[in-house]
C-alpha cells in the first residue's frame, strides 16, 4: 500500500473509533445527528467518486439520492415490497437512472457537465413536485425500517438504527476503497489528471466515466434508501439544487479524492449547521463563506491538510543522499 | 463583628429568596416547542406568527402558568422540521408543539406526534387532510383548512352576478385544494368554470401568458390563489394588462395580504378577497389587538399574526382549565376542545369532530383609503365548519 | 386557442419581453464563458442585487430612472470587487475552482440580501411615463413591457456595434476565438475579460432593475432565473452575441407559450432541448468559437 493509502485507512479507523465513542455517549437526539452524518457520509462518498477521483463535478447528484428515497418509499408503500426488497430495488433504480443520464452526460466535461447535472436535478425535482402519484409536494409517509425482530433487535430504537447505518457506511467505505485501489480506480484517477493521454493509450474513456457515474448513482440511491426510513417521510425537497450543493460542499470541505475526507466533511457540516443555526438565522452565509475559504485557501479540504502533514513528514524523514 | 455581618447577610439573602420564590401554581414552566420557518422565503410568516403568539401570551397569561418558548427553524423542509421536532421532544422535553407554516412539513410531523402522543397545534398549514383523512387526536389547528377558506366564495360570487369564472392558482396541494372546494360550491350554485390554469409554484416569472388566455376567454371574474411574491406579481401584472376593467379579480385573501398589499399599490384596489381575517374587521377585540400589535411591532398585524395570537390564547385558556399543568397531555387536548372565545377574528372554537378551528370567514374588498390601501369587510360568513372529510377521531 | 388573434398577439409580445430580459441576463454570462471558459453561477445573485439596490435607490430618490442608471453600475462594481479579490486569485487554479467559488457566493448573496432587506417580498412600480397601456393590433398591452422589448433590442444593437466596430470588440472576438494565440500576439485578453465581466455584471443588474416592476423582488429570485439563463447559454452557444439573442428568443417563446398550452411539459421541453443541443451540437446553435 502506498503511504497515502495507509494514512487514509488509519484516518478511517480513527473515524470509526470516534463514531463508536459518540454512539456510546449519545442521547436520544444525538443519535439523530449520528444517523444524519452516516447517511450524508455515504451520499458524499458516492459524489467523491465522481468529483474527487474522476474529476466530474456534478450539481445534480441529489437526483439519485432522491430517486433512491422515492423508490424505497414507493416500492414499500405503493407496491407492498418488503423493506429489504425495496432497498435493493432502490439501488437498482438509482443505477438505472444514472446509466440513462450518464449516457449523454458523460460525453460532456467541465462546465457543461455541471450545467447538465444541474438541469437533470431540477427536472426530476419539478416532476416529483408535480406528479401526485408520489405525493407531489405533500410528500409520502409510512416508510418502515428493516424488521430485525427475528434477532431481537428493533431498528425503531435510535441506538440500534445508528449502528445499522454506521455499519452500512463502513461497508460502503471498504467497498469503495477497494474499487479505488483496483486497476479500475487507478484508471479513473488517470482520466482525472489527463484524459487525452488515457484516450491515446486506447482506453474508452466515456465507457469508464459511465461506469463510475452509474456506480455513484447506485451508492447515492443507497444513501437515499436509508434516508427514507430515517425520517419516515420523503418529499421533493430531497432533490433540490441546495441538497446537491450541500453534498458538494461536504465533499470539498472534507477533502475530495480521499474518500474518508467526505466522511469527515459530513460530520463537520452536519454539526456546524446544527450549532450555527442555533444562534443565527443566517447560517447559509456562514456555510457559503466557509466553503469559499476552503476552496480558495485549502483546496484539498480537511483531509487535504492531513495529507499535507503526511507529505511534510515524509519529506523530512527522507534520508539525505 | 464580621460574623454578625455575615449572618445578617445570609439571613437577608434567605429572606430575599423567599420573597422572590415563584408563586405560580405549576412548579415547572410549560415548555412549548415552536417549529416555524425563520430563514428562507417564508421567514416573514414565521416571524409574524411568533410575534402574534408572544403578544397573545403577554396579554392573556396573567400568571395562570409559566410558559417557555423554544423556537426552531423548520427551513420549510419536511425532514428538517421532523428532525427539529425530535430534538424538541426528546432533548428539550417540551410539553407541546406549535407549528408549522407549510403543509409539507406538517405532513411529516403528523405521524411523529401521533405516535408520540404529544399535541401539535398548527398555526398555519392548511392542507385539508390534516383535519380530514389524516386527522389525529393530537393534531389541532387554529388557522384554517384550505377548503374552509374558499368554498364560501362559490355561492357568494353567484349571488352577486358572476356566473362565469376562470380559476388560476399556484400548482401545489394548497392551490388545488382551494380551487376544488370553490369549484364544488360554485358549480352547485349554478356557476360555470370556463377555464383554469395552475402556474408552477414560485417559478413563474411572469403571468402574461395566462392573461392572454383570460382576455381571449373573457369570463365575468377570475378566482385566484397566490401568496407572497407570486401574489404581488399577479396583482400588479393583472392591472398592467388592463384586465381589471373587464374581468373582476377575486381570490383567496392572501392575494392582498396586509404583509405586502402596499407593495401592490393601486393595482390592489377593487379586488375581492375571502379570508379568515382582515385588519379591517370592526370589532372591539380586533381594534384592541391591532392597537397592541402595532404599538409593539410597528406594523399592521396580518392574518398570520392573528393566527399566532389565537394559538396562544387557546393554549392559555386550556391551561386555565387544567390548572397550569401540561403534564397530562390528553387532559390538555380535551381542555382545548372545551375552550371557546371571541378573538380578533370573531367567535372561535375547536371542532371536536375534526380538530379544525370553527371561525367566521370574511369577504372583503381592497379599497383606497386615507392612509393607503385598506381592506374593508363586505360580508361575513359565520361559523364556517368543515365536514368530517374522512376524519375519525 | 392558438388561432385566436388576441391570444397570439399578446403571447408573442409576452415571449419577446421574456426573451429580452433573458438576453440582458445571459449575454454577459455567455460571452464570459466563451472567453475564459468560466461560468459564474452567482450571475443570478447579481440580477437579484440589481433589483434590491434598485429598490433602495427608488425609495431614497423616488425616481425609477436613477435606479435604472445607478443600480447596474453598483452591481458592476460589486462584480469587479469580487473578481479582483476572489476570482483573480483563483485564475491560476482550474476554472472549476473558480466556478465553485461562485457557487459559494450564491449562499452568501442569499443571506446578505435577507440581512439587509429582510425576508418580506418587495416591489416598486414602473415610472409613470411608462405605466399606461399601448394599443397595438387591436389589443392593449402594457407600455412598460414594450419598453423592455425595446431595451433588449437596443442593447443588442449597441453590443453588436461595440463588438464589430471597436478595438475592444476586436480583442474580445479574438479572445473568444482563440485566447492563447490572442495573448501570444500581445492582445490584452485578460484586461478585455475583466471589462467584459464587469459589463456582464452591469447588464445582469440592469435586468434586475428592469424586471422588478414586472415581478416581485424576493431572495430566491436569482436562483430561479439562473437555470433559464444557463439553458439560454447552452442552447444559443456560448461566447456569441447571436447565440445569446437567439437562445433567449427560443427559451422566451417556449416558456411563454408552453406555460399556457402545455403547462406540465413546458419545463421538460426546455430541459430536453438543452440535453438535445448538448448531445447533437455541443457548441450550441450559434457557436462563436471556430470549430477546429
Amino acid at each position: 500500500m502506498l503511504a497515502a493509502e495507509r494514512w487514509r485507512t488509519a484516518t478511517a479507523v480513527l473515524v470509526v473509533a470516534i463514531a463508536a465513542v459518540a454512539w456510546w455517549n449519545a442521547g436520544y437526539f444525538a443519535h439523530e445527528l449520528i444517523q444524519q452524518v452516516a447517511i450524508l457520509a455515504i451520499f458524499a462518498m458516492s459524489l467523491d467518486l465522481l468529483v474527487g477521483f474522476t474529476g466530474m463535478v456534478s450539481l445534480g447528484h441529489a437526483a439519485f439520492f432522491g430517486l433512491g428515497a422515492y423508490a424505497t418509499a414507493a416500492l414499500q408503500v405503493m407496491f407492498g415490497w418488503t423493506v429489504l426488497e425495496a432497498m435493493a430495488g432502490a439501488v437498482a433504480v438509482g443505477a438505472i437512472g444514472a446509466l440513462l443520464v450518464g449516457c449523454f452526460a458523460v460525453r460532456l466535461s467541465g462546465v457543461f457537465f455541471i450545467m447538465v447535472t444541474l438541469a437533470v436535478g431540477e427536472a426530476l425535482h419539478a416532476y416529483l413536485f408535480k406528479d401526485r402519484s408520489f405525493g407531489g409536494d405533500d410528500g409520502m409517509g409510512g416508510i418502515e425500517r428493516l424488521d430485525l425482530s427475528g434477532i431481537g433487535i428493533s431498528l425503531d430504537n435510535p441506538a440500534a438504527f445508528s449502528v445499522f447505518v454506521i455499519g452500512i457506511a463502513v461497508v460502503v467505505y471498504v467497498f469503495l476503497e477497494t474499487i479505488v485501489r483496483s486497476p479500475f480506480g487507478r484508471l479513473l484517477q488517470a482520466i482525472h489528471s489527463n484524459p487525452a493521454r488515457v484516450r491515446a493509450l486506447g482506453c474508452p474513456v466515456p465507457r469508464y466515466k459511465l461506469a463510475v457515474f452509474t456506480l455513484a448513482g447506485a451508492v447515492a440511491a443507497l444513501a437515499g434508501s436509508l434516508s427514507a426510513p430515517h425520517t419516515a417521510f420523503i418529499s421533493p425537497e430531497l432533490l433540490t439544487w441546495t441538497t446537491s450543493g450541500e453534498v458538494l460542499i461536504v465533499v470539498i470541505v472534507g477533502g475530495m479524492g480521499s474518500l474518508i475526507g467526505p466522511v469527515v466533511g459530513a460530520a463537520v457540516v452536519v454539526l456546524a449547521t446544527h450549532y450555527i443555526s442555533g444562534f443565527t438565522d443566517y447560517w447559509m452565509m456562514f456555510m457559503g463563506l466557509f466553503f469559499i475559504a476552503v476552496v480558495v485557501f485549502a483546496g484539498n479540504g480537511l483531509y487535504g491538510t492531513i495529507e499535507a502533514v503526511r507529505i511534510l513528514l515524509s519529506r523530512s524523514t527522507r534520508a539525505p543522499r | 463583628m464580621r460574623a454578625i455581618q455575615a449572618t445578617i447577610g445570609v439571613v437577608g439573602l434567605m429572606a430575599a429568596g423567599l420573597l422572590y420564590s415563584p408563586t405560580a401554581i405549576a412548579e415547572n414552566p410549560v415548555k412549548i416547542g415552536v417549529i416555524l420557518p425563520y430563514s428562507g422565503v417564508y421567514a416573514s410568516l414565521g416571524g409574524e406568527i411568533t410575534q402574534g403568539m408572544e403578544l397573545g401570551f403577554a396579554t392573556y397569561l396573567n400568571g395562570a402558568a409559566e410558559i417557555e418558548l423554544i423556537t426552531e427553524d423548520s427551513e420549510v423542509k419536511p425532514n428538517v422540521g421532523l428532525s427539529k421536532a425530535k430534538k424538541l421532544v426528546f432533548q428539550d422535553e417540551v410539553d407541546l408543539l406549535v407549528g408549522p407554516v407549510a403543509s409539507n412539513v406538517a405532513n411529516a410531523l403528523r405521524d411523529f406526534v401521533h405516535s408520540q402522543e404529544i399535541p401539535l397545534i398548527i398555526p398555519n398549514a392548511g392542507n385539508n387532510l390534516l383535519t380530514g383523512e389524516r386527522c389525529s387526536r393530537w393534531v389541532l389547528r387554529t388557522s384554517f383548512s384550505n377548503g374552509q377558506i374558499t368554498r364560501g366564495m362559490g355561492p357568494w360570487l353567484m349571488e352577486h352576478g358572476y356566473d362565469t369564472v376562470y380559476l388560476i392558482a399556484a400548482d401545489y396541494a394548497a392551490g388545488h385544494q382551494m380551487m376544488d372546494a370553490f369549484r364544488e360550491t360554485y358549480t352547485a350554485a349554478g356557476g360555470s368554470v370556463v377555464g383554469e390554469a395552475f402556474p408552477p409554484l414560485r417559478d413563474t416569472k411572469d403571468f402574461g401568458p395566462f392573461f392572454a388566455q383570460i382576455k381571449a376567454i373573457a369570463p365575468k371574474a377570475v378566482f385566484a390563489f397566490f401568496a407572497g411574491g407570486q401574489a404581488i406579481q399577479f396583482v400588479k401584472q393583472y392591472d398592467q394588462f388592463g384586465l381589471k376593467e373587464s374581468v373582476k379579480l377575486t381570490g383567496a385573501g392572501w392575494l392582498t395580504s396586509p404583509l405586502y398589499v402596499h407593495a401592490q399599490g393601486t393595482a390592489a384596489e377593487g379586488i375581492l378577497g375571502i379570508l379568515n381575517y382582515v385588519p379591517g374587521i370592526d370589532s372591539p377585540e380586533n381594534h384592541a389587538f391591532q392597537a397592541a400589535y402595532q404599538a409593539e411591532y410597528g406594523r399592521v398585524a396580518s392574518e398570520f399574526a392573528v393566527q399566532g395570537y389565537d394559538t396562544a390564547r387557546l393554549i392559555v385558556e386550556a391551561l386555565k382549565i387544567t390548572g397550569g399543568d401540561a403534564s397530562d397531555r390528553g387532559a390538555l387536548v380535551d381542555a382545548m376542545h372545551a375552550v371557546s372565545f371571541v378573538g380578533p377574528r370573531g367567535l372561535l372554537r375547536i371542532d371536536p369532530l375534526t380538530n379544525n378551528i370553527i371561525q367566521d370567514i370574511h369577504v372583503f374588498e381592497t379599497m383606497a383609503g386615507a392612509e393607503g390601501t385598506e381592506l374593508h369587510v363586505v360580508d361575513t360568513l359565520p361559523a364556517m365548519q368543515d365536514a368530517r372529510n374522512g376524519c375519525t377521531l | 386557442m392558438l388561432s385566436d388573434p388576441t391570444f397570439l398577439a399578446i403571447q408573442v409580445l409576452n415571449g419577446l419581453q421574456l426573451a429580452s430580459l433573458l438576453f440582458l441576463l445571459s449575454v454577459g454570462l455567455s460571452v464570459v464563458f466563451g472567453l475564459m471558459n468560466f461560468i459564474n453561477l452567482a450571475h443570478g445573485t447579481l440580477y437579484m442585487l440589481g433589483a434590491y439596490i434598485g429598490l433602495s435607490l427608488v425609495r431614497w430618490t423616488g425616481s425609477y430612472w436613477i435606479a435604472f442608471a445607478i443600480a447596474p453600475l453598483c452591481v458592476a462594481a460589486i462584480g469587479a470587487v469580487f473578481h479582483v479579490v476572489l476570482l483573480r486569485r483563483m485564475q491560476a487554479a482550474s476554472p472549476m475552482r473558480q466556478v465553485l467559488v461562485t457557487f459559494g457566493l450564491i449562499y452568501v448573496g442569499l443571506d446578505s440580501v435577507r440581512y439587509f432587506w429582510g425576508d418580506y417580498s418587495h416591489g416598486f412600480d414602473a415610472p409613470d411615463s411608462l405605466s399606461g397601456m399601448v394599443h397595438l393590433f387591436g389589443e392593449s398591452y402594457p407600455a412598460y413591457r414594450l419598453f423592455v422589448i425595446a431595451l433588449g433590442l437596443g442593447v443588442l444593437l449597441v453590443l453588436y456595434l461595440a463588438l464589430e466596430k471597436t478595438r475592444l470588440g476586436a480583442v474580445v472576438r479574438a479572445g473568444v476565438d482563440d485566447s492563447e494565440t490572442a495573448s501570444a500576439i500581445g492582445l490584452n485578453v485578460s484586461g478585455a475579460f475583466f471589462l467584459v465581466f464587469c459589463l456582464g455584471c452591469a447588464l445582469a443588474g440592469l435586468a434586475g432593475v428592469v424586471a422588478a416592476p414586472v415581478i416581485s423582488i424576493y431572495p430566491g429570485m436569482g436562483i430561479s432565473i439562473l437555470i433559464s439563463a444557463l439553458i439560454v447559454v447552452v442552447v444559443g452557444g456560448p461566447g456569441s452575441l447571436a447565440g445569446a439573442a437567439f437562445g433567449a428568443l427560443l427559451v422566451g417563446m417556449v416558456e411563454t407559450f408552453g406555460q399556457v398550452l402545455a403547462p406540465s411539459y413546458a419545463s421538460m421541453v426546455l430541459y430536453g432541448l438543452m440535453a438535445l443541443v448538448l448531445v447533437v451540437r455541443p457548441a450550441g446553435l450559434f457557436p462563436a468559437r471556430a470549430r477546429r
